[in-house]
């Protein structure tokens, strides 16, 4: 016991979080908050190039400091200077949304930030936004196109004389969708070929393919499982009765059953959240709910697409053997390295022409 | 007169035999009622499937039970389509035991999924190129066929029992008339218009949809190239018919036996030539099949072929399939004074009715084995004691539901009971 507490003692801390931290770091602390320094430029002269009080304006901002700091209350704070801001701002201050007195957890909403123009929100919702913004700008200089559109396909690619079989993309896909014992999105396989002393071992990780032409998709009875446009083959868990259909359909093996159990005490938060691969979390596992009983498989990442980000996997991969993109765009990577002569797709004669190829 | 007395005692024995009867239903039902418990505690963590191997005992037993109702049912459409002498007299046995099969098949399905509380979404979400989709409305129809033919078939003896009858029999029967009280030969005859209607809607529904559909189910999932072979679901169909079969002549004889009704010989051996027949058939098929398997090399087919014939269920394939579904039924019913004797039509139904069961594990498991891609893990499975367990106990519910069902329902047509 005590040897891992101890185990845990050099974790780093938030500077400043805690009364009792040591020296060192406090001394570390100093030395980024003087380069800091350097850079700051003095409040009274900046405020004097306004047409605001100078004085008012110094004095929120010291209370501003001491409200972060934690000895003012927020509450307490707008209380003192809410009237002179008002009479100091006028109609501009009476107008702007005031985060921290007007909702309990200090944000505003998506239309005022709108009105406002800054863009706030989820980082999903951002990164959407962006997205949208960016297709349409593609689809408009696309006038020719190959052309079916603003969506991108999502492909992988992943190059086997880079990958060295440590299997950091299983762990790095556990923890970033959570997934229960007996649920693991990427495996890698092993395969050794040949006779001593002429042996090759080739590692061939396996996420879900997100087939173009999806066997599991094709057999769900309720339609749960489905092909989106970007190429991504998902999962309704409000939808999916767990027949395992698609398990038995799937050449890959790519799809798993979840049934239920849980890393009990293994580690903190262990089957907190259910489905982090779909933004979603659905409260502690042990009630039972969805995902539990239906099916689960790799989905890309897609929350981490959404928000322009890799999969976990790709991130992660310490031999940079995996790329990420858009099949589609010619000028991605993975267009480029999926149509050159080592690149190749598992199991292409069951004719389900998957998204994620291989070199060779 | 002599032959009182003789049923007297008949009826005596029979009471007792029949309260040991319900003794034993109830207590498989207590022990199935436990499995069901560990089904519902643990979900499906109180089974042995795993990602590998997702589907197991539940599955096997689906499809055979919707294989027993299909060729249960095809038995009942000799007498009303197609008019065979004398199957009049099992036809409407015939008819229950499928509806009964496919209640308990579903019960299967119910208890298999992994969300069981969803039921009723393939009725709610469709999805046009699952066959799995297909089916579970074909299931649907079909029991409304099936529903319909009984009725048909039964009704006039229905309205004489309700009137004959001032107890809860007779009551029940007027309910199921719906009314329909008539027995003039016009509404006789309008009731055997629309009876040979419905099986003729049936026949096609029963053998393509119902379970030719159900070996589709396994037949179109190419990635198991065991399953992929468009042998399979006719080789379903055969098979279905066999077990049914099988099922209806074991429960003449037994009925014969226990109750005061006589058994025509002629009938018992038009029954068995007929059944040996279709086990020759089913027989031949599956080695044609396993054959092509086999020849082909595929990796696919020979691990699953190796894991039926040595794997850790060999005797499953050798000892159920072979052995009670081929070779007991050929031996008991080779010679035709055999095929007469109704002790040994009901043993080679009974060794039958248990062989289809090794058929149906051995189509679904051993699929399942041979991993996808090289590297993958290598599948295991024999089901788990509350597998098992809830197997008996949904097995004993149907069951109980016949039993029920033969003591109110009039299924043996009137004028042909002996009292
Ligand atoms: S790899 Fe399997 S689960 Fe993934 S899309 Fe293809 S068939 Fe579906
Ligand atoms: S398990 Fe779920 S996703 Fe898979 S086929 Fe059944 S309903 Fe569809």
């Amino acid at each position: 016991m005590s040897e891992s507490e101890a185990a845990d003692e050099p974790m780093p801390t938030i500077p400043g979080s805690s009364g009792d931290d040591s020296e060192d770091s406090e001394d570390f602390d100093d030395s980024y908050d003087e380069m800091v320094d350097v850079e700051a430029t003095d409040p009274r002269v900046e405020l004097e190039k306004t047409t605001y009080r100078t004085d008012l304006g110094i004095e929120m901002a010291e209370d501003a400091r001491r409200v972060s700091r934690g000895e003012l209350s927020s509450a307490a704070y707008w209380e003192k200077y809410d009237d002179d801001a008002a009479t100091e701002f006028g109609d501009d201050y009476r107008e702007t949304p005031n985060p921290a007195v007007d909702r309990d957890d200090g944000t505003i909403d998506e239309e005022t930030a709108e009105t406002l123009g800054c863009s706030v929100g989820s980082m999903a919702s951002v990164a959407a936004a962006l997205e949208a913004s960016e297709n349409a700008a593609d689809a408009e200089s696309k006038s020719d196109g190959d052309g079916d559109g603003d969506d991108p396909r999502w492909g992988m690619v992943i190059d086997l004389q880079k990958c060295v079989g440590c299997e950091s993309c299983t762990v790095a896909c556990k923890a970033e969708n959570r997934t229960p014992p007996g649920v693991s999105y990427n495996v890698v396989l092993e395969r050794e070929e040949g006779e001593y002393p002429n042996v090759s071992r080739t590692n061939v990780p396996r996420p879900c393919m997100q087939c173009e032409k999806p066997p599991c998709v094709q057999v769900c009875p309720v339609s749960a499982t489905y092909k989106m446009d970007n190429g991504v083959v998902n999962i309704d868990y409000d939808r999916c009765i767990g027949c395992r259909y698609c398990m038995v359909a799937c050449p890959y093996d790519a799809r798993y059953f979840d049934f239920g159990e849980n890393y009990d005490g293994e580690f903190d938060e262990g089957g907190e959240v259910t489905s982090p691969e779909y933004g979603t979390d659905r409260g502690p596992r042990e009630d039972g709910e969805s995902p539990v009983g239906n099916v689960r498989k790799c989905n890309f990442c897609h929350h981490r697409l959404e928000r322009g980000e890799e999969p976990a996997c790709v991130e992660t991969c310490v031999g940079d053997a995996r790329y990420m993109g858009d099949l589609e765009d010619t000028d991605s990577d993975v267009n480029e390295l999926a149509s050159s002569s080592r690149a190749f797709q598992l199991k292409e004669k069951e004719g389900t022409d998957p998204n994620v190829y291989y070199l060779k | 007169m002599s032959t009182n007395t003789h049923e007297t005692t008949a009826a005596i024995g029979g009471r007792r035999l029949r309260f040991a009867w319900y003794v034993l239903l109830v207590a498989l039902l207590a022990i199935g009622g436990y499995g069901g418990y560990l089904r519902l505690a643990e979900g499906l963590r109180a089974t042995n499937l795993s990602s590998t191997v997702p589907w197991g005992a539940w599955v096997a037993f689906y499809i055979y039970f919707v294989g027993l109702s299909a060729g249960a049912f095809l038995v009942s459409t000799l007498s009303n389509v197609f008019e065979v002498d004398g199957m009049h007299e099992i036809e409407r046995e015939a008819l229950f035991v499928a509806i009964v099969s496919m209640i308990v098949a579903l019960t299967f399905v119910l208890v298999d999924l992994g969300r069981m509380d969803r039921l009723w979404h393939p009725f709610a979400w469709r999805q046009p190129l699952s066959v799995l989709s297909w089916e579970v409305h074909a299931y649907a129809l079909y029991i409304i066929v099936l529903s319909g033919e009984l009725y048909f078939s039964m009704r006039r003896d229905l309205v004489a029992r309700s009137e004959a009858d001032d107890g809860l029999r007779g009551r029940i029967a007027g309910l199921l008339t719906l009314g329909r009280t008539e027995t003039s030969e016009e509404s006789l005859e309008t009731d055997r218009t629309w009876l040979k209607r419905l099986g003729m809607v049936g026949i096609p529904l029963a053998i393509v949809f119902v379970h030719g559909g159900t070996g589709n189910l396994f037949a179109v999932a190419a990635a198991r190239s065991y399953w992929f072979s468009a042998l399979f679901p006719v080789i379903f169909i055969t098979s279905a018919v066999v077990s049914g079969m099988a099922l209806i002549a074991l429960l003449y004889v037994l009925r014969a036996r226990l109750g005061s009704r006589a058994l025509d010989t002629d009938l018992l051996e038009r029954m068995a030539a007929l059944f040996v027949g279709f086990v020759v058939l089913d027989a031949s098929l599956k080695v044609l099949e396993a054959f092509v398997g086999i020849y082909s090399l595929h990796p696919g087919h020979v691990e699953s072929w190796l894991t039926i014939m040595t794997g850790e269920m060999w005797w499953s394939f050798w000892v159920v399939m072979v052995g009670l579904g081929w070779i007991a039924p050929l031996v008991l019913l080779h010679r035709r004074d055999w095929r007469r004797r109704p002790a040994l039509v009901a043993a080679a139904g009974a060794s039958v009715v248990l062989g289809v069961i090794g058929t149906r594990f051995n189509i679904v498991v051993p699929a399942q084995i041979e991993p996808a891609l090289y590297g993958l893990p290598t599948g295991y499975y024999v089901p788990s004691t509350p597998e098992w367990l809830l197997s008996l106990g949904i097995v004993a519910l149907g069951v109980l539901i016949y039993t029920i069902g033969t003591e109110l329902l009039p299924l043996v047509p009137r004028g042909e009971i002996h009292d």
